[in-house]
């Protein structure tokens, strides 16, 4: 098993920190600690783990992908027009969306891969483009009222636990195997790691960094139907902001803003303490926009202490034992 | 003799487990060519980054005159008059060569160009040469940049002018002219301190030599007064001899044959080397011999030539054909290209096996184990454990690692590219030794260096490169470090 995904501090201190803002939010207001309230916000946030992780496997793999906001927003109304418009079956409608999704993160990577530019500013290109086809496609109309089948998602309980829990847990654990036990999942480690250095080992980087975009539009997607499906209603505005809170949790719980490294807990815990902040803050009433402030804040902070600890590890090197290293200064 | 103009007094700098300069005092006197001689990681690097003001040194003094300094900052360092000329060019391409002359010099808002364009041309005029102060410094040879790099330390009235490795990017007739340069500075005493490789050089211009090895001070003798061997025992610390290790088996049958290989400013080139062998790569800095290691690689693509390996032609396009023809590349610039810094051991070493080896994309931890385990204990390794990150290494370990990644994917023509570079003198020993080994146990290794004296010794056989073309080959009977060096710096 590669060491790469395990953060030491960060790994234990994110876990910390959701404990004692939760302790910190019981005592600001009665609601907080009740099984509904928290039970509320498990389900609301399904859908942001399942984006999230899908952002991971850029994120590790060294990239980024900001675009993902507007892939759920074009995605969720094609499935929407889909079943509501077209009378299209679930099924079809769900499996149009998904590889839609899967196609944009595919056109994503694609592009990333071929002309070397920062994949920030590729994916904020395209999002703009996935935006305008959005609007046009959905005539800025919103779409409700799903067949029963669909809403099935986010509804049907099995053995006391929403569907979409369960779907949550399964892709959580599945991505973790990815990752741990896996080739491709090492693959991406490579690449984030040192793309030049895994292409010099015969890496195909190239078709990984493909790979990675399109995987984590597939996630998006799948996060789509679960977050439309919750809703019960759609149109083009639903989606976009959604990339910040993935990007935020992914990088709170530990996944490298630089690649290489991450782990499936830290990122999912990650979710919870932005989740357990906002409800706590809006149950301590301090409304929507002090949030966004607060966020950001976290953001900056979590990006400040993956860059401080990348350097911290890069000083205090421990030399192996009765051995003297090379001068670093030549 | 009057007081020396620079004197460092007990410097120590450690970076965590390395003592990079250990208790050096020592003087240069006003007017004179210092030369600083050393193996890499000797310390003289930082010695000069310690002086410029680069670095903060743990202890000890720096003295210029009667001024004491415990910690030099680079400012103070340019007020008493230092000037560094580094390996790496600090110019701005972009800008012309009197902008860059005059980039540090302290002015007004405004920049008056058609003033630093005269007083750029003056400059040139004392020095002799000829270089338009309009020109963008991005058009200029690597040697007119050198010279920028001079007309800068000379604008800003150096007094003591460093130069690391100035001769490494020029060719025989260019460093003539840096000579000249170098002897007219002195007599208008400026103190000049020398970093070289090349043990010839110092014997050209300097007064005095500086040997330094493993972070301390070991003598200064006076250039006149000493040899070439002397030196060079006193920089390694035993005789050169023992040195290599002596091989027990004699070169085989062809492996691998490239024919006509061009691209990347290579032309045409074309050798053949055998089971068994050492084939060298001798060349200057720019030379192409890194580039050829790239595309014989597949790392980066030819414009035509072909490569036969075992009597069958090969197309390698990709770095992962050419582990599929058992060619490996332990590439120059380790932490960039060879190996995952902050990922551990263990993952580095089976980097390029792992996907091999998966069962249906399931990776095959066990076995990976015993790779792993294996090559840390054949090659001596040492870490405390498989899971650390490689970044917490020592250079010749982590070398160690990325040779292990190369051998586990089973590749039997290696391409050592600058193998010992930044390496400690008691891993470099460890190397030679593991190369020798290899070699005897049938493997082909192709080596690019820059140490004439590991090239001589390590090799059966020498190519040499000027400027991407192919200038001869030379075998191990005509091996002579002037041969070489002339073929190397051939028609330029």
């Amino acid at each position: 098993m590669p060491k790469i995904n395990l953060r030491g501090v960060q790994k234990y201190a994110v876990m910390f920190i959701l404990i004692i803002l939760m302790v910190l939010f019981s005592f600001s207001s009665p609601y907080f600690l009740t099984i509904r309230n928290l039970t509320n916000i498990i389900t609301q946030n399904t859908y942001f783990i399942i984006l999230a992780i899908g952002l991971s496997f850029v994120m590790i793999g060294g990239g980024i992908d900001l675009s993902v906001g507007w892939q759920m927003s074009l995605v969720g109304v094609v499935t929407a027009m889909c079943m509501t418009l077209y009378n299209l079956p679930v099924w079809l409608s769900v499996v149009i969306g998904i590889l839609l999704g899967t196609f944009l993160g595919f056109f994503n990577g694609v592009i990333v891969a071929n002309i070397k530019v920062f994949p920030l500013i590729v994916t904020i290109a395209t999002s703009t483009v996935f935006q305008g086809v959005s609007y046009i496609i959905s005539q800025a109309k919103t779409y409700r009222s799903y067949p029963e089948e669909f809403l099935f998602i986010a509804k049907e309980k099995m053995l006391g636990m929403p569907f979409d829990v369960w779907l949550t847990i399964f892709i959580v654990v599945f991505a973790s195997f990815v990752y741990y036990r896996t080739s491709y999942g090492w693959n991406v480690l490579a690449l984030g790691g040192n793309e030049e250095a895994a292409r010099l080992a015969g890496i195909k980087t190239k078709a990984m960094k493909i790979s990675v975009y399109t995987i984590c539009g597939f996630f998006t997607a799948i996060a789509t139907m679960v977050m439309i499906a919750k809703a019960n209603t759609t149109n083009s505005s639903f989606g976009p902001g959604t990339e910040f809170t993935a990007l935020t949790a992914a990088i709170v719980g530990g996944i490298s803003f630089m690649g290489g490294e991450g782990n499936m807990l830290g990122l999912v815990t990650g979710v919870f303490i932005l989740a357990v902040l906002g409800n706590g803050m809006q149950l301590a009433g301090w409304g929507t926009y002090a949030q966004y402030i607060v966020k950001g804040i976290i953001l900056l902070g979590a990006v400040s202490f993956d860059e401080l600890q990348k350097s911290f590890r890069g000083k205090t090197r421990k030399p192996a034992p009765d051995q003297a290293p090379t001068a670093k200064s030549q | 003799m009057q007081a020396p103009i620079l004197t460092v007094k007990n410097l120590t700098k450690t970076y965590p487990g390395v003592v990079a300069l250990n208790d050096i005092t020592m003087s240069f006197e006003k007017g004179e060519v210092h030369a600083l001689l050393g193996e890499n990681g000797a310390g003289k690097s930082t010695l000069i980054k310690a002086i410029s003001g680069a670095i903060e040194p743990d202890s000890g003094s720096i003295i210029f005159e009667d001024k004491n300094y415990i910690k030099m900052s680079p400012g103070s360092a340019r007020e008493n008059g230092v000037a560094v000329i580094y390996q790496e060019f600090s110019l701005v391409e972009s800008l012309s060569v009197a902008q860059n002359v005059f980039l540090g010099e302290k002015r007004g808002l405004l920049v008056d160009n058609k003033d630093i364009k005269k007083r750029a041309a003056k400059i040139f005029e004392q020095m002799n040469v000829n270089i338009d102060p309009a020109a963008q410094v991005r058009k200029l040879s690597p040697a007119k940049k050198q010279l920028v790099e001079i007309a800068k330390a000379v604008s800003a009235n150096a007094r003591i002018l460093i130069m690391d490795e100035p001769s490494a990017p020029l060719c025989a007739s260019e460093v003539e002219t840096m000579f000249e340069i170098i002897g007219k500075l002195k007599r208008q005493g400026v103190t000049i301190i020398y970093i070289s490789h090349r043990i010839e050089e110092l014997f050209r211009i300097s007064d005095r030599v500086t040997v330094m090895r493993d972070g301390r001070y070991i003598d200064t003798l006076s250039t006149k007064s000493t040899s070439r061997k002397e030196l060079i025992s006193l920089m390694v610390g035993r005789e050169m001899r023992e040195y290599y290790p002596k091989r027990s088996t004699e070169p085989g049958e062809i492996v691998m044959e490239v024919r006509n290989i061009s691209g990347l400013g290579d032309e045409n080139i074309s050798f053949s080397v055998r089971k068994g062998e050492i084939l060298g790569v001798a060349g200057l800095v720019g030379s192409g011999r890194t580039e050829l290691a790239s595309i014989l690689y597949g790392a980066m693509p030819k414009e035509s030539g072909e490569t036969w390996i075992e009597g069958k032609k090969r197309e390698i396009h990709s770095p992962s054909q050419a582990i599929e023809y058992g060619i490996g590349l332990i590439p120059e610039d380790r932490k960039h290209h060879g190996c995952i810094i902050f990922a551990s051991v263990k993952f580095n070493i089976v980097l390029s096996i792992f996907n091999r080896t998966a069962k249906f994309f399931i990776v095959d931890l066990k076995a990976h184990n015993k790779t792993a385990l294996y090559y840390k204990e054949k090659f001596n390794i040492k870490t405390p454990s498989l899971e650390q990150k490689v970044i917490n290494l020592s250079g010749g370990n982590q070398q160690k690692v990325i040779l292990a990644k190369t051998l586990a994917a089973n590749t039997s023509i290696l391409i050592f590219d600058e193998p010992t570079r930044g390496i400690d003198v008691g891993s470099k020993q460890e190397i030679y030794n593991l190369m020798s080994e290899l070699v005897d146990q049938g493997k082909t290794i192709i080596m690019i260096s820059s140490e004439m004296e590991e090239l001589l010794g390590m090799s059966d056989r020498l190519i040499v490169l000027c400027e991407g073309k192919y200038m001869g080959e030379v075998p191990k009977e005509e091996f002579d470090q002037r041969h070489v060096i002339e073929l190397a710096s051939g028609n330029c």
